[in-house]
């Protein structure tokens, strides 16, 4: 057995294309594209940010302080055209000649001391994700509307503690029992195992179909059979291979985020997520880790077995497909907000170890949870990998 | 000596096979199952080469595949020198080396390291396949290309790999399958030779193939497999008697014809 796995991995390590999943995707490649994509993300919000709004107000007369401070506020500029109705400006931020236009119909002093509302219309293009037009316009409005309730506070005789506390008769204070790595981790938990199953099974993947596929599609298989080795040690031999190659891949993988990270945080101001990184140490990180073992254990079992059953590369490829999007299905509901790590949720396979990782990085885990996920991962782990030993002896299988 | 009687083997048909059904006129079709091998029957003695004639889809390679343990007869007996190769697939692997024309090697590995490999499957200690190997390297003329990957060999170079791989635990019998299938002169000479060799030194072979001038050539004994059936056996002199002619391939139809008709 020893020696097929020795010559198995000695293979795949010549092997530049699963070099290239299992090593350069983690290290390089996602990296970058991860640094890309937040590079594009923060270009895009300086740039929507930094935008200056062609703006036309008509009726400024009836809000003499809200148009003084559009007209000073650095991200407006006045259009020269004037526009006096809601169809013009719609028809001018339609053809682009406009960002904004602010319609107000009546004098805000006159209407709050006939104690009615003044009404205003605003009309831009609200498609984009990244807008500020609306709360720039609303900030304006809003610090206006304190300047009219403040007058009218002063002429009822209200004193300025006594504005406050009618505006707002109460006033709440939050505290918040989770700390900061509960409330981080709420959000990272869920994408990092969301990251890392996804990676042991590609790293499982891709020695597997060349360990029965391709030992089928080379012709070597049937040599392989004939030597006086038991069929069961040759296919421990194989599935232990990909176990470590799916292994590798994850640890590989939290060894260069570990790495960006700490490399990110020199250069930004990351000081939460460093923190958060101390506060799970090395008992979480390696629990973690021990948890992908049976997980891995699983998914080398049930791919080795699809690719001892296909005739060609081809085949087990196509097979691959489907099986990762099976794997994908437990891991969506373990995204899914407000999913908690329960004995009902501790009983679906993936889902059990990716809420459990989860809470591993919260640092809110039951560690006897952990164990029993543990344990049954195990022994799923363990039947799933007889069956492949079983499915390796049936010659319906091997010689198709 | 390896001994053959009654051998039978039966596959299950799947969907896809089912649905061909029936324009398939093959007696051997029957229900659920495909009888791929009936009763075939053959003996080799030791020092003699026996070749395996048969049409294609005949039985042949299910047959020397369960003779090589790779598939478990449903009926019949295999004896490879007094070991049951049925009952004890493990020590009669042992015994045999086994080449078919389809076999590869692996790629990313250097010819040596793919035969040492097989070498150390067989149990072999690392002096004795040291001294083996270079044995092998030093009668196949293999010493220029030992260390190059035997995805960058030429067909020729590879047929060696696949021979000194199949004898490195030094077989008491040699099972080939259509060894000379799909290779160019220079690289049939090589194989032709080294069973020549085997021969020279009293190993027993069995060997396949549907070119007849290499029976000719090669083989005392002959045994003739038509739709799963034994149906002939017997010295070459016995085939060409049968098969009332000098000429072999026309024996071989004879034998054929002469089957179908009875």
């Amino acid at each position: 057995m020893f020696e097929v796995f020795k010559k198995e991995i000695k293979e795949l390590l010549r092997d530049k294309k699963t070099l290239l999943f299992v090593v350069a995707l983690p290290v390089l490649i996602f990296p970058i594209l991860f640094a890309l994509m937040g590079y594009l993300m923060s270009q895009a919000t300086i740039e929507a940010e930094q935008k200056i709004h062609v703006y036309a107000i008509t009726g400024s007369e009836y809000a003499p302080e809200f148009s003084e401070k559009i007209m000073f506020h650095k991200n407006f500029q006045l259009s020269d055209t004037k526009y006096k109705t809601v169809d013009e400006m719609k028809d001018a931020v339609k053809s682009g000649d406009l960002d904004v236009g602010i319609l107000i119909h009546n004098n805000a002093r006159t209407t709050l001391s006939e104690g009615i509302q003044s009404d205003w219309t605003v009309v831009f293009n609200d498609s984009s994700a990244l807008n500020f037009i609306y709360k720039r316009v609303n900030d304006a409005l809003n610090s206006f509307s304190e300047i009219l309730q403040a007058e009218k506070f002063e002429q009822l005789g209200v004193t300025k503690e006594q504005s406050i506390a009618l505006l707002n008769p109460i006033k709440l204070e939050k505290i918040d029992t989770a700390d900061k790595r509960e409330n981080l981790g709420e959000k990272l938990g869920a994408i990092i195992p969301y990251l890392l199953i996804p990676l042991v099974l590609a790293g499982a993947s891709y020695p597997a179909i060349d360990l029965g596929a391709g030992e089928k599609e080379r012709g070597t298989l049937e040599t392989l059979l004939l030597t006086p080795v038991t069929r069961t040690e040759l296919v421990l031999g194989k599935f232990f291979t990909v176990l470590v190659s799916s292994l590798a891949t994850a640890c590989i993988t939290v060894v260069s985020m570990g790495f960006w990270a700490s490399v990110a945080g020199r250069f930004f101001d990351a000081q939460i997520i460093t923190e958060v990184m101390g506060a799970i140490g090395v008992v979480d990180l390696s629990l973690i880790l021990l948890m992908l073992v049976p997980l891995a254990g699983i998914f080398s079992s049930l791919v080795l077995a699809i690719s001892i059953y296909a005739r060609t590369f081809k085949e087990a490829q196509n097979y691959m497909g489907p099986l990762s999007m099976v794997a994908f299905m437990p891991l969506l509901v373990a995204m899914m907000p407000n999913m908690e790590l329960t004995m009902n949720t501790a009983m679906i396979p993936i889902t059990n170890v990716a809420l459990a990782i989860k809470e591993l990085i919260k640092g809110t885990v039951d560690y006897s949870m952990v164990g029993m996920i543990f344990a049954a991962t195990l022994v799923l782990a363990g039947v799933l990998m007889s069956f492949c030993v079983h499915w390796f002896k049936k010659e319906s299988v091997l010689f198709r | 000596m390896i001994e053959v009687a009654g051998l039978k083997k039966r596959f299950k048909l799947t969907k896809d096979h089912k649905i061909d059904k029936q324009q398939s006129i093959d007696p051997r079709q029957e229900a659920d199952y495909f009888h791929s091998v009936r009763d075939v029957s053959f003996h080799c003695d030791k020092g003699e080469v026996l070749g395996l004639l048969g049409p294609n889809g005949a039985g042949k390679t299910t047959t020397l595949r369960m003779l090589s343990t790779a598939l478990l007869p449903d009926q019949g007996m295999i004896q490879v020198n007094g070991v049951d190769v049925v009952k004890d697939p493990l020590l009669a692997r042992k015994k045999i080396g086994f080449l078919s024309g389809s076999t590869g090697l692996y790629g990313r590995l250097t010819a040596k390291e793919n035969i040492e490999y097989f070498g150390k499957l067989h149990g072999m200690n690392k002096k004795v396949l040291k001294i083996r190997a270079e044995e092998l390297y030093e009668m196949l003329d293999m010493n220029s290309f030992v260390h190059k990957r035997a995805e960058h060999l030429s067909t020729g170079m590879k047929q060696k790999t696949n021979i000194a791989r199949a004898v490195i635990h030094s077989p008491e019998v040699v099972v080939l399958d259509e060894p000379t299938t799909g290779l160019d002169i220079m690289a049939t000479q090589t194989v032709i030779k080294f069973i020549q060799d085997l021969k020279s030194q009293g190993t027993p072979v069995i060997f396949s193939t549907h070119h007849l001038d290499e029976i000719d050539l090669l083989c005392e004994r002959v045994s003739v497999i038509n739709e799963g059936i034994s149906c002939f056996n017997g010295t070459l002199a016995q085939f060409r008697e049968t098969g009332n002619s000098q000429i072999l391939n026309e024996a071989f139809l004879n034998i054929l014809q002469e089957k179908s008709n009875v």
